[in-house]
């Protein structure tokens, strides 16, 4: 598309005929300006973002600022325990209220001019307001601070909305919510993020990263060379247990599967051939006592990655990891990678799971870089638009329409399951969604 | 501390040759450099403010135990088999600021500044980092058995490997 953004133009991008075997994407939907701009109005500010982890805001009082599209918030947790979201804005001139990203504050106090808030929005002191206001009649409270319009959360992860039109979280996720479930139910006491984060800038689109986290298809070329690197590693120092890595599914044919879950969120597992590595394999028989076989067999033998529509993606693999996504343009976007454990695990497990997440996860490890340097190629090449269209293809005769054993044992609804995690069939319900937000009309 | 001068000259030649090594791409002579239980640890932010502080507990940028980890990073560097790797960025690190701050008994600290201007596929970039070293002397040398890299960027561009470091 050159020039303004057109939503007749959009229609034509996803070029969906799954009937005649075909699904493809023209790659403009990466590179053009126009389009990004559309995105963050009509997707992000739209739809359910992805903010937060609840033990990111522990106490009352803490605060962890995160963005809606161009709109700066902040979580903050309540008195009563509850969590309100406000835009992170001064209502006096703009300036952002937070000082860091996530800090325990008493008031939110704006280090402008000194206009404060308290932590539940309203705005309880204005500096030398009777000189500027007068003394009669002057009401405050239209200055408190704007809450968005939805906050919801689901199990611990904490999603919100700018718009008061929405589904609820729980028809949003749909089947996600089930792969979200088979993270949280490792623990009784919940899930919590590991003190320490990595923050970095893919020269690349933001839906590159979706679609990177979700595709099996590049496991066995791009990562090969992790897991030789650490086969190597683990012959020359005799490694034995959770200090080895789960390799099976990086260099072999293993089962795997794909879903496309719905409302363009998407998913991956593969089997693991050795889940004794994993650090959960140490509460197998907790898990086994507390949780329905289907549920336990998925949990230790399934390494799992899901994207969740438009922003965050949750693996749990031999490690996990929380992976925010946010826009800054059309080629450009930041991560932030954060890891995420079962409260009250054991130091060995905790210890084993951070050291695979530093393995391979970080811009600075050995498998999310190869990562990169591939997503940024495929950057640069989708600016040739004499060679436009991506091709989704792979695995569109082979899928089942709804469910397959694996969906049906635990319960979640797909609306299509492939049998191997190269299968690209997963990508179609994230591009139908994607088309269905940027036609929307208000 | 009176420290004696030829220790000083022994550690800043250490320190100026072990980056030099990564620049020039001399990696088995880099790792040689290190002890075979040396720690090597890259700690990430907790907060604008701070590393973390417990790398066992916490997560980090990079944490090895022992040299077996950057032995990884030669590894796979030399395969020629990673794709951040191929083409290697260039890099010339700059160290600077090198002070021997304690010595006891066979062990010595030292700290230094360095900044990395790289130049890959993207174009250049400059990244700084505070370095934290511990030595050990023996009958060939001194070794290093800790290097700790406080890397101030955060927002990172592109691949970190150890020779960005």
């Amino acid at each position: 598309m050159d020039g303004s953004y057109q939503k007749s133009g959009l229609e034509a991008l996803v070029d969906d005929r799954v009937d005649e075997g075909v699904f493809r994407v023209d790659r403009s939907v990466y590179t053009d300006q126009d389009i990004f701009d559309a995105e963050i109005e009509q997707i992000f500010e739209k739809g359910w973002v992805y903010l937060c982890h609840e033990s990111q805001v522990p106490d009352a009082g803490s605060y962890f600022a995160s963005d809606i599209g161009r709109h700066p918030v902040v979580v903050v947790r309540q008195k009563d325990d509850s969590l309100s979201c406000f835009i992170n804005v001064c209502s006096h001139r703009g300036a952002l209220l937070t000082p860091k990203k996530q800090d325990k504050a008493t008031t939110l106090t704006c280090r402008f001019h000194g206009w404060s808030y308290s932590c539940d929005g309203r705005c309880i002191r204005i500096k030398n307001e009777k000189e500027g206001f007068g003394e009669e009649g002057f009401d405050r409270s239209q200055y408190n601070l704007r809450p968005i319009a939805k906050l919801a959360n689901y199990r611990g992860f904490i999603f919100g909305c700018l718009k008061d039109d929405v589904e609820p979280i729980e028809e949003y996720l749909g089947a996600a919510a089930t792969w979200i479930d088979l993270m949280v139910e490792q623990s009784p006491e919940g899930l919590e993020v590991v003190p320490g984060s990595s923050t970095y800038v893919i020269r690349g689109n933001w839906k590159m990263q979706l679609e990177n986290s979700v595709d099996g298809y590049h496991v066995s070329t791009v990562h090969r060379v992790f897991a030789s690197t650490v086969r190597n590693r683990e012959e020359r120092e005799s490694l034995q247990g959770l200090k080895q890595t789960e390799g099976g599914r990086l260099v072999g044919i293993v089962p795997s599967g794909a879903y496309d879950l719905g409302n363009g969120h998407m998913s991956i597992w593969a089997q693991h051939t050795t889940p004794e590595r994993r650090p959960i394999f140490k509460k197998k028989n907790w898990l086994e006592k507390n949780l329905p076989p289907a549920h336990v067999q998925w949990i230790l033998e399934k390494g799992r990655n899901l994207a969740i529509f438009p922003n965050v993606m949750l693996m749990d693999n031999p490690s996990t990891q929380i992976r925010y996504v946010k826009p800054i343009s059309a080629d450009r976007a930041e991560v932030t990678v954060y890891c995420i454990a079962p409260v009250g695990e054991d130091a060995e497990a905790r210890s084993a799971r951070l050291r695979k997440f530093e393995d391979f996860y970080l811009t600075a490890g050995m498998a999310t870089s190869d990562d990169m340097a591939a997503l940024e190629d495929t950057m640069a090449g989708s600016r040739a638009s004499q060679t436009k269209w991506n091709d989704f293809n792979r695995g569109i005769q082979t899928m089942t329409h709804g469910p397959d054993e694996g969906a049906k044992a635990v319960g979640f609804d797909p609306v299509s399951s492939s049998e191997s995690w190269e299968n690209e069939t997963l990508f179609f319900g994230f591009y139908r969604r994607w088309r269905e937000m940027m036609l929307a009309q208000e | 501390m009176d420290i004696e001068t030829d220790l000083k000259h022994e550690v800043a030649d250490l320190v100026n040759l072990e980056t030099t090594l990564l620049d020039r791409r001399e990696w088995d002579d880099w790792v040689d450099l290190f002890a075979e239980d040396a720690v090597y640890w890259v700690p990430s932010w907790a907060n604008e403010e701070d590393t973390v502080s417990d790398p066992e507990t916490q997560l980090n940028l990079m944490y090895f135990r022992n040299r077996g980890g950057i032995e990884d990073r030669v590894f796979r560097i030399e395969s020629r088999d990673s794709y951040a790797s191929l083409p290697l960025d260039r890099t010339v690190h700059i160290v600077s600021n090198i002070l021997v701050s304690n010595v006891k008994g066979d062990e010595i600290s030292a700290t230094a500044n360095c900044l990395v201007h790289s130049f890959g596929k993207h174009g250049s970039q400059n990244r700084a980092s505070l370095y934290d070293f511990k030595f050990r002397k023996s009958d060939i040398g001194l070794k290093i058995i800790m290097k700790k890299i406080t890397l101030i960027d955060d927002m990172l561009e592109g691949p970190v490997d150890i020779y960005h470091l």
